[in-house]
């Protein structure tokens, strides 16, 4: 399985992109399994919107992104609902939680979907990333970083392979980054997954193999 | 439960509310309730009007018509008889429901009790109606070749004549239903050597026909071997009429010259007035279901759009549509259902209460609710289980 864009524009940035070079708009973009791409975005080039389309939340763009040989813009909700659980995993910039239910809670509803992390190793990652005392917390009363090492945890906690980030470590110290993409590429690394990580500015979080201007 | 559905309950159905819940649910009942007990009343009453449950029927009335004798017809005995032809005219006629004849015996009958100075005689006349007719049946109310004992259905009004004018002024002693029924006389059958004697047992009285009537069987048996005469000239018939008021079937009495207690015809129109009251409930029932149907979907709906957010993103972490469908359905079917049931149970209940309280009134219902309740049942959990499983699937697409 591999993802291709093929004249990708998302229609509310088309006037603005059409003044500027770009690697991804407009052009053919193909990411392999096993394959590392960062996609560097200054403000208002679209990042969020890329990760989006590519996650199948927005329609609003010309062109066509296909997962093997599946058009995103022709799936079916139950197709993209397979593809979401097995195939393409995503770390919100938003991080997107559940703000009533607990850490744990937060964790578990995604990890059951598919039961293919145990719950210890949940655990475990909690501990290893340092929110394991949030366990019963509600996520609405996490700071920002925990939040998003939580975030970072539930992309984890399903077979992939593809993970999309938009800048997951925007809410995280130096430490903390390290320790989040240490536990990211060696899980990454498990499922020989393609990541594809959007961020404002060039980084090293990941050993990439091609880095592309949006 | 799993903690996953736990979590799930969490997410998308607490924002329904258990009183909001408890609320949408006890409408539900009641909607279901009413509309049972409006179609058990209509199906209970359809059947007690039509007379199809016991002898008596509430809503139609029984007539016996016989044709007028008049001045130019005395010398003619058989100026009254009715022939086939005119029962099949008159069985089509406006508001009948049913005819039959009256076959009276054509052979002379005596009766007789006791010997000596306390002894009674008299000349007497016997009748057969078809058991249809018949307002009651005796247990005993057969007879057939052989039987020396011939069951009898008195009219009630001849006892009552006896006790109120004729016992009184003649200083007999009066007789109670139980005394009359308790003493057998003697029936003497024919003349000359076709005379047999029977013994007679009053088995019941009747208030619908004023006669003295003995089984069918008996009345073609005597007429076949103790009459003289042949033919068996059939005077009076009996009908089930829906209406005797309606000027339609007056009309028809009045132009074929028959006649009947006048008395009965303006029997009141109660049938209709039943009928009326039961399709009002019914058409209130079905609105007052429609209703409840409404605001249990309304509540799912609600909670729906409270648990928008969650809907979005569980899709979003890749929980399928049909995931979350099959989650809220399993939810609410069975509450629904439950509903249904109850409303059901409840409906039984009162069906076997009201049949214990008629009972009393000589009034046989069936104690557990018939056809067209079950049928309204189905009808009700499929229009709902519909109605919910378009509700969720909808608020799922929004």
């Amino acid at each position: 399985m591999k993802l291709r864009t093929s004249g990708l524009v998302p229609i509310p940035l088309k006037d603005r992109l059409s003044a500027r070079q770009s690697d991804i708009w407009s052009q053919s973009l193909e990411l392999e399994k096993g394959r590392y791409l960062s996609v560097l975005a200054p403000s208002g080039t679209g990042k969020t919107t890329l990760i989006q389309s590519l996650y199948g939340i927005r329609r609003d763009y010309e062109g066509a992104i296909f997962w093997g040989d599946q058009n995103l813009r022709t799936v079916t909700e139950e197709e993209l609902a397979h593809l979401r659980s097995t195939q393409i995993s995503i770390i919100f910039q938003d991080m997107r939680l559940f703000p009533d239910c607990t850490a744990w809670e937060n964790l578990e509803i995604k990890r059951s979907l598919t039961n293919t992390v145990s719950p210890e190793q949940v655990s475990e990652w909690m501990l290893q990333l340092g929110i394991a005392d949030k366990k019963n917390a509600p996520a609405a009363q996490m700071s920002y970083g925990e939040q998003q090492r939580l975030s970072i945890i539930r992309a984890l906690l399903q077979p992939f392979s593809f993970l999309l980030m938009d800048e997951p470590f925007s809410h995280l110290d130096k430490r903390n980054t390290r320790i989040a993409s240490g536990l990211i590429l060696s899980v990454v690394q498990q499922h020989n997954a393609a990541l594809l990580l959007a961020d404002l500015d060039e980084n090293d979080f990941f050993p990439y193999h091609q880095t592309l201007q949006l | 439960m799993s903690e996953a559905k736990g979590i799930l309950k969490k997410l998308l159905l607490r924002g329904g509310g258990k009183s909001r819940l408890a609320g949408a649910w006890i409408t539900l009942v009641a909607g279901c309730l009413l509309l049972f007990v409006s179609v058990e009343l209509w199906s209970t009453f359809r059947d007690i009007l039509d007379g199809r449950r016991s002898q008596d029927s509430l809503g139609s009335t029984f007539l016996t018509i016989s044709k007028k004798v008049e001045d130019a017809s005395m010398a003619d005995k058989n100026a009254t008889t009715i022939s086939d032809q005119e029962l099949t005219t008159i069985t089509r006629a406006p508001q009948v429901q049913d005819a039959g004849k009256l076959t009276p015996a054509n052979f002379k009958v005596a009766a007789s009790l006791g010997y000596g100075p306390m002894s009674f005689y008299t000349l007497l006349f016997l009748e057969a109606a078809p058991d249809r007719f018949m307002d009651q049946i005796p247990g005993r109310w057969n007879w057939k070749e052989g039987d020396r004992t011939i069951p009898i259905i008195l009219s009630r009004d001849f006892l009552n004549m006896y006790n109120y004018i004729f016992a009184p002024s003649q200083g007999l002693p009066l007789l109670s239903e139980e005394s009359v029924k308790a003493l057998g006389f003697t029936l003497t059958m024919g003349e000359g050597p076709m005379q047999q004697e029977y013994q007679a047992q009053v088995e019941g009285f009747s208030d619908r026909i004023s006669s003295v009537l003995v089984p069918q069987s008996f009345i073609d048996y005597g007429n076949r071997h103790f009459s003289s005469n042949g033919t068996v000239h059939v005077s009076r018939l009996i009908l089930k009429v829906k209406d005797p008021s309606d000027k339609a079937f007056t009309g028809f009495l009045s132009d074929h010259h028959y006649t009947t207690n006048a008395e009965q015809l303006r029997f009141s129109k109660m049938r209709s007035v039943v009928e009326a009251v039961s399709a009002g409930t019914g058409v209130i029932a079905l609105l007052l279901m429609f209703v409840s149907g409404l605001v249990f979907v309304l509540f799912i709906e609600l909670t729906m759009a409270k648990a928008q957010e969650s809907v979005r993103l569980l899709l979003q972490l890749g929980y399928s549509p049909a995931q979350l469908r099959l989650f809220l359905t399993r939810r609410y079917v069975p509450l629904m259902l439950s509903a249904v049931t109850l409303s059901l149970i409840l409906t039984v209940l009162l069906k076997s209460l009201a049949a214990q309280r008629l009972k009393s009134l000589q009034l046989e219902i069936d104690l557990f609710p018939g056809l067209y309740v079950w049928i309204a049942v189905a009808l009700s959990c499929l229009l709902l289980l519909w109605q919910t499983i378009r509700s969720i699937s909808r608020s799922l697409k929004q």
